[in-house]
C-alpha cells in the first residue's frame, strides 16, 4: 500500500469510523452503498484533500463513483495532480 | 343480519342449553348455567344494581371464570366498566379509575379483593389524583358504552377507549360468522382478558354457544403446556400472537404434537415470520390461515387468509388483506392508512387526545393508524412500519424502523436504536446504537457489509456507535429513542 492510500483510509477511519484499524478497510470497499460517506462528509473529504493533496477540485468534476472506493479515490487524486 | 345484544343472546344460550360448557379453565368445565349463576352471585355480592347507573365501574381482574362473570353481571346490569391491564401500577391505574369516574372499583371475590380495597381508597383520596375526571363520562343507556379498555400507550397513562354495545354487538356477530363459532365450537383464549382480542375468544363464543378454553396468563409461555391444552382440548378456533405459534412449532418440532381439531388459525398484533407461516400446515393439517389486522379502538379491519400455504407459498410481504364488511378505508398521501369500522370507538374518553388521532373527511370520521401502508402491483396493500417511526433524510422518507429490524438482523446484535438527529448543514442525520454480544468482533464495517445488502443507501445511517452496554430503556423495556437523541444531541454539540 503506497502512502497516499494509506492517508486516504486513515482519513476516513478516523472521521467515518473511529472503531476499525486502518488494516480492516479494503481498498475496493464501496464506501457509498455503505452509507460510510454521505454527502456532509463528502463535503469535508473534499476540503480535506485539497488540503492534504494540494489540488483544486472542481466540484462539477465529482462523478458518484469518484469517491465509491479508496482505489477511486486515489486514481481522482492521481488525476486531479496531473490534470492541474 | 340483525345484531343481537351480548348480555341477551348470552341468556339465551344458558336458557338453550344450561349443561353444555361455556368454559374450561384449569382442567375444570364451568356449563353455561353455572356461569349464569355465578354472574348473578357477583352482580348481588357487589351490589351492582345500587350502583350509579350513569357512571362506569372499574374491575381489576387476571383471567378467571370468577372474572368473566363478574363482567358478565356488569354487562346484564347496563354498567360501563373500565379493563386495564392487571400488570399496571396501583398508581396508573388509580389515575385511570379516577379519569374514568368509576363509582367503585371491583374484583372478583377471592383473594384479589384486597388489591380492590386499596385501589378504592387510592381513587377515593382526591389529593392523589392528578388527573381530574374526564370531560365526558360516558353513561350507559344513551351512549350505550359497555367495555372500556385501554391502549398500551408506550408513552405516560394509557388512553381509554369507550365501546359501544352496537359496536361489540356487530362485531360479535361478524366473528361469529366469519368462524363458525356456534354451539360446540372450541375457541381458544390466549391473550390477558383486557386485550381486544378477548372480544373475539371469549366474548364471540360465549354470546354463540361455544366452548372458552382459557390459557392461565401465568403459563403463557410454557409450551408443553400450551401444547397439551390446545390438542387435549379439541380446539377448534385459534387467534394468537406470533408468539405462540413459535412455542408451537417447538413443542412440534420435540414431540411431533399435531392439532387435528383446529380448522381456523389466525395471527394478529404481530408480524408473523416466514418462517413460522411456513410451519403452520404441518401443526394445523385441518385449518384455514389467517392474518388480522385491527387495534383497539377500531377492533378488527383487515383480514388475510393465506391460501397457498399448503403448497409452499409464504409471502414475503403479508397483505393487510381485505376490508372487513362495512369497513371504510383511505389511505393519506405520506401512506398512512386511515380506517372506519362499524366497531370502532366514537373516540377516547379523554376527548382532548382525540384530534390527533381521528379525522374527518369527506363527511367520515377515521381513525388515523399510525401504519404507512404502500400499494402493491396487485393492488394489495402491506405495511410498511409506523408513521412515529419515518424521518425525512436529505430529502428522502426513511422508516428508523426498517433500519433498526435490518441491524437487529445481524447475529451478533443484542438490541440497537436508530434515530435522526439534526444537524446544521444535512438536516437531519441517521444514527445508530448498537448493543453487541459482550464476545463479539462486531464493528461498523462489518455490520455495514451486513447492511449493504438489506438496506437502500438512503437507509444507511451515517454514524454507527457499538457497544456492549445496554441501552436506555423505556418504562416498557423499550429502548428509548427519545433519550437517545438527546444523548446524541447532547455529545455531538
Amino acid at each position: 500500500m503506497d502512502d497516499e492510500t494509506v492517508k486516504i483510509k486513515g482519513f476516513i477511519v478516523e472521521e467515518f469510523m473511529p472503531d476499525i484499524s486502518v488494516d480492516e478497510l479494503e481498498s475496493d470497499f464501496d464506501l457509498l452503498t455503505g452509507g460510510v460517506v454521505d454527502s456532509l462528509g463528502l463535503l469535508k473529504f473534499v476540503a480535506w484533500m485539497e488540503d492534504e493533496f494540494d489540488i483544486t477540485i472542481d466540484e462539477s468534476e465529482l462523478g458518484p463513483d469518484s469517491f465509491r472506493t479508496v482505489t477511486a479515490i486515489k486514481e481522482f487524486v492521481d488525476t486531479a495532480r496531473a490534470g492541474g | 343480519m340483525s345484531t343481537k345484544s351480548l348480555a341477551a343472546h348470552f341468556t339465551e344460550q344458558v336458557l338453550r342449553a344450561p349443561d353444555a360448557p361455556a368454559l374450561i379453565w384449569d382442567g375444570q368445565a364451568t356449563s353455561y348455567g353455572e356461569l349464569a349463576a355465578m354472574a348473578q352471585r357477583a352482580s348481588e355480592e357487589h351490589d351492582l344494581a345500587g350502583l350509579p347507573a350513569d357512571r362506569p365501574v372499574g374491575i381489576r381482574a387476571k383471567k378467571s371464570p370468577e372474572a368473566i362473570a363478574l363482567i358478565l353481571a356488569c354487562l346484564q346490569d347496563g354498567l360501563p366498566f373500565l379493563l386495564p391491564s392487571i400488570e399496571l401500577a396501583a398508581e396508573t391505574l388509580a389515575k385511570l379509575f379516577a379519569q374514568a369516574g368509576v363509582s367503585t372499583v371491583l374484583s372478583p371475590s377471592g383473594p384479589r379483593s384486597d388489591s380492590a380495597a386499596s385501589l378504592r381508597a387510592l381513587v377515593e383520596a382526591p389529593e392523589s389524583i392528578d388527573a381530574p375526571p374526564s370531560e365526558w363520562p360516558p353513561v350507559g343507556g344513551a351512549d350505550g358504552v359497555t367495555f372500556m379498555l385501554t391502549t398500551s400507550g408506550s408513552t405516560g397513562l394509557p388512553k381509554i377507549v369507550p365501546l359501544r354495545a352496537e359496536g361489540v354487538d356487530a362485531f360479535t356477530d361478524w366473528a361469529a360468522e366469519q368462524f363458525g363459532i356456534a354451539p360446540g365450537t372450541v375457541v381458544a383464549n390466549y391473550a390477558p382478558l383486557n386485550f381486544d382480542l378477548c372480544l373475539l375468544d371469549i366474548w364471540t363464543t360465549l354470546k354463540h354457544g361455544g366452548c372458552v378454553v382459557l390459557v392461565d396468563q401465568d403459563r403463557a409461555t410454557q409450551s408443553p403446556y400450551l401444547s397439551g391444552l390446545i390438542r387435549d382440548k379439541g380446539v377448534n378456533v385459534l387467534q394468537a400472537v406470533p408468539m405462540l405459534y413459535r412455542l408451537l412449532i417447538d413443542v412440534h418440532r420435540e414431540t411431533g404434537d399435531v392439532f387435528e381439531t383446529v380448522r381456523h388459525v389466525i395471527t394478529t398484533g404481530d408480524k408473523m415470520p416466514a418462517t413460522s407461516l411456513a410451519e403452520l400446515p404441518t401443526l394445523f393439517a385441518n385449518a384455514r390461515y389467517y392474518n388480522i389486522y385491527g387495534c383497539t379502538e377500531t377492533n378488527d379491519s383487515f383480514m388475510h387468509e393465506f391460501l397457498g400455504l399448503r403448497d409452499g407459498q409464504v409471502p414475503a410481504n403479508v397483505p393487510i388483506g381485505e376490508p372487513l364488511p362495512g369497513v371504510i378505508t383511505h389511505v393519506q398521501e405520506d401512506g398512512e392508512l386511515l380506517v372506519r369500522t362499524p366497531f370502532q370507538t366514537r373516540g377516547y374518553l379523554k376527548a382532548s387526545l382525540n384530534p390527533e388521532r381521528f379525522t374527518e373527511l369527506d363527511g367520515v370520521s377515521y381513525y388515523r393508524t399510525g401504519d404507512i401502508v404502500r400499494r402493491q402491483d396487485d393492488g394489495s396493500l402491506t405495511l410498511q412500519g409506523r408513521a412515529d417511526f419515518y424521518v425525512k433524510v436529505r430529502g428522502v422518507r426513511v422508516s428508523t424502523q426498517v433500519v433498526e429490524q435490518a441491524i437487529q438482523e445481524h447475529p451478533e446484535v443484542v438490541e440497537v436504536g436508530v434515530v435522526a438527529i439534526e444537524d446544521e448543514l444535512a438536516g437531519k442525520r441517521l444514527c445508530a446504537i448498537v448493543r453487541k454480544e459482550p464476545d463479539s468482533a462486531l464493528n461498523s464495517l462489518k455490520l455495514r457489509q451486513h447492511c449493504m445488502t438489506r438496506l437502500a443507501r438512503t437507509e444507511m445511517p451515517s454514524k454507527i456507535t457499538i457497544g456492549t452496554d445496554p441501552l436506555p430503556k423505556t418504562s416498557t423495556g423499550k429502548v428509548d429513542r427519545k433519550a437517545i437523541t438527546a444523548e446524541l444531541e447532547r455529545t455531538q454539540s
